[in-house]
């Protein structure tokens, strides 16, 4: 099989690389694994099998279920699962547990938190979670992609008049979904995270011990404690969850951003525009961006590698987009840990991790908020499926399946956005090379589709040979002119 | 507590800087980037001798040296400065964002090779200096304006030739020596299995290896190419039977 074969090259060549993966077993547990569900060995490959083993996956999936099927049912009660964090991940679950019937409960710590964040969010996401219209400060239609020398580009001209990408401001988006998730029947607790038990029997419940502040202005908190059958983390990068089953850990991005407040002359260019600034002044690995929030315009860099010359790369970002924003005033400065990759465990007993606690953002553009509440919602949905509303014990294996349906649905958009950021923010040719790709209409058209619509949409073959030639043309004539600057400095 | 952005405070410019930022007055502001302008000073008057048109940098020249030698007598820090001398990448060639290509004609043709010139001293120049994207002077440049066969002509052929002659001094080389030792002429060698993989290798490393270090660069590269799925892959690793 050559999905085998695979399993081999990767088991074997892992021991001798540096990751922060447990690899205490040997070949065989991966068989094992590849027999059970043959649909995550072929989450591997990009092409067209995904969709061929969509048939098979219904007949495999049957003997996982009939598991869940024979745990104990939950007598008396119904289900008890904490949801710990309050985002747009925890509240997207709460809200689908509640629903599907389970006794939710979602601890936060601080209800009016401002998270720092891009705040943007694709067009799917307000259909797929029915968000109203006016928790959306601002519809970006226009983005302008800025190279190592200044050559601009305008993308947008390929959106159609109904599609934008929205700009939202974390703590209404956050209040919402918790509010909704509030009135489909999760209790909401203003509390903080400390612990949780681990069982020791089968089918003995999880004892979170957390701070409750409800009902306190200020001072410390109450020690409490909760029993609950399953637990949910969505509690974010630094997440307490993740720590506490033993997750590992990830290589994290800081992103340092500096919201402006500028004349209004000079806002009226930010009303749907956002830009973007690519080279190796403004961030070595990641880019700088000019992102307009409800009045006043965000402005960050992050990077992965050098995260100590993080006020540096700032100080660059703001010298190039000094001509727009003069004048402007420093009204806030924040700075958050971004995922690189998702930590090595992500589900362990009856504790799953969800959003940026388990790592789920995007490389190339950073993007966290869809895939946080996406995961947060197909993690509850395999609760809700796995306990039959809530009437059963649920399981592991319930929680790897949705895993399994995540890295099957998403990987593809991961290792796509993995590829581009390898190619195209290696250096400054590369980023110069992206920038004029990016002026190609087709080009635009793919990447706003697949970018709003979470669909990696295959085109016109004919079109995809052309827009691999040009790429490989503009890859090399960029590095040309690059050996050229190079020789020009010795 | 809101810092006011760009107003001139009061310490700025006693060091009139080509890269504008290293005129604000931080702490954090480490020795090596005021050191910068001086520096850039130096490889500007070293690309002189090559450029055609020289006239802008020398200018531009002239008045930060005269900038920074009357700010130097006046000793401490002057007061409320208006003006930061700040350049900007000037060339009378460039044109509304982009080379004009009528100021390139050579015997009534584009010399391609001066654009390329050109533009290579403007990514230079901007990597070292750089300058705030506007929105009134938009740069709209783009390379592939320039024909493909000049750049094959400039970059392409002068490396098909080096690796073209290592390769056949690499094949002269063995052709003898395996002919020594097995007595097998040139012919029936192409004819043998392991000469041809030989040569396939061969090819394959002239073409992919150039410099010592290039071998280190594939191997990382091919761990490159699949470390994002083992990252992925990483939490099926230890699914089995637990009891939980």
């Amino acid at each position: 099989m050559a999905s085998l074969a695979i399993n081999t090259h990767l088991s074997t060549t892992k021991s001798d690389h540096k990751t922060t993966v447990n690899h205490r077993r040997s070949l065989k547990s991966f068989v094992g694994l590849c027999q059970t569900s043959p649909e995550t060995t072929n989450s591997l490959s990009l092409t067209t099998p995904l969709a061929k083993t969509r048939p098979g996956q219904n007949r495999t999936r049957r003997p996982v279920i009939v598991a869940a099927k024979s745990s104990p049912i939950v007598t008396g009660r119904n289900l008890r699962v904490a949801v710990i964090g309050g985002g747009p991940a925890g509240g997207s679950a709460a809200e689908t547990l509640a629903k599907g019937g389970i006794e939710t409960f979602l601890i936060e710590r601080k209800l009016d938190n401002c998270k720092p964040c891009g705040g943007a969010i694709p067009l799917c996401m307000v259909g797929e979670f029915d968000l109203p219209l006016d928790i959306i400060d601002r519809k970006v239609t226009k983005m302008k992609m800025i190279s190592p020398s200044n050559v601009a580009v305008d993308i947008g001209k390929t959106l159609k008049p109904h599609e934008y990408i929205g700009m939202v401001r974390r703590e209404v988006l956050d209040a919402y979904l918790r509010e909704r998730a509030a009135k489909a029947g999760a209790t909401i607790i203003n509390g903080l995270f400390l612990k949780m038990d681990i069982p020791e029997s089968l089918n003995s419940p999880y004892k979170i011990h957390f701070t409750s502040y409800d009902n306190k202005t200020g001072g410390t908190g109450i020690k409490q404690t909760l029993e609950v059958d399953a637990i949910i983390g969505a509690d974010g990068a630094n997440s307490r969850v993740a720590k506490s089953i033993g997750a590992g850990d990830y290589e994290y991005a800081i992103a340092f951003q500096e919201r402006i407040k500028i004349p209004d002359a000079k806002m009226t260019y930010y009303e749907d525009l956002a830009e973007m600034y690519v080279g190796s002044d403004v961030s070595p690995d990641f880019y700088g961006w000019v992102f307009p929030k409800c009045d006043h315009v965000a402005v960050g860099t992050g990077t992965v590698t050098n995260k100590g010359d993080i006020k540096k790369l700032q100080t660059a970002t703001r010298l190039r987009a000094k001509d727009k924003i003069l004048g402007g005033r420093i009204i806030r400065v924040e700075a958050h840990p971004i995922p690189e990759h998702p930590r090595p465990r992500r589900c362990a007993g009856r504790v799953a991790l969800v959003g940026d606690a388990a790592g789920y953002v995007t490389k190339c553009s950073g993007e966290g908020i869809y895939f946080a509440a996406k995961s947060g919602r197909m993690c509850a949905e395999a609760i809700v499926e796995g306990s039959e509303n809530g009437k059963r014990m649920v399981e592991e294996s319930d929680l790897r399946k949705y895993l399994q349906l995540w890295d099957k649905t998403y990987w593809p958009t991961y290792k796509v956005l993995d590829v581009l950021q390898k190619v195209f923010y290696r250096s400054n040719p590369a980023r110069e090379a992206f920038v004029e790709m990016c002026a190609d209409e087709y080009v635009q058209k793919m990447t706003f589709d697949s970018y709003l619509y979470k669909r990696v949409v295959p085109g016109n073959p004919l079109d995809d040979l052309k827009l691999a030639f040009n790429t490989i043309g503009s890859l090399v004539r960029a590095n040309a002119l690059m050996r050229e600057m190079d020789k020009l400095s010795v | 507590m809101s810092i006011v952005l760009f107003s001139p405070p009061s310490s700025s410019s006693h060091l009139p800087s080509l890269s504008p930022y290293s005129s604000k007055p931080t702490h954090t502001l480490k020795p090596s980037l005021s050191l910068k302008p001086k520096k850039t000073l130096f490889s500007l008057s070293s690309i002189k001798p090559t450029s055609d048109n020289v006239a802008t940098f020398v200018e531009s020249e002239k008045k930060l040296e005269a900038d920074e030698s009357a700010a130097e007598s006046n000793g401490s820090v002057p007061a409320a400065v208006e003006a930061v001398v700040e350049t900007k990448f000037e060339d009378p060639r460039w044109v509304n964002g982009t080379w004009d290509l009528n100021q390139f004609q050579k015997d009534g043709k584009t010399n391609w090779d001066a654009v390329i010139d050109a533009e290579v001293r403007r990514r230079k120049w901007f990597e070292d200096n750089p300058e705030s994207s506007s929105n009134d002077n938009p740069i709209v440049f783009d390379t592939s304006i320039i024909p493909w066969w000049a750049w094959m002509k400039r970059f392409h052929l002068p490396e098909a030739e080096l690796l073209n002659g290592r390769a056949a001094m690499i094949g002269f080389f063995m052709a003898y020596l395996v002919d020594s030792l097995t007595g097998v002429g040139l012919v029936d060698q192409m004819g043998n299995f392991f000469c041809k993989t030989l040569l396939f290798v061969t090819v394959v490393g002239v073409l992919l290896i150039r410099k010592n270090e290039d071998i280190e660069t594939l191997k990382k590269l091919l761990e490159e190419t699949t470390f994002y799925d083992k990252q992925w892959l990483a939490t099926w690793q230890d699914e089995g039977p637990k009891s939980d």
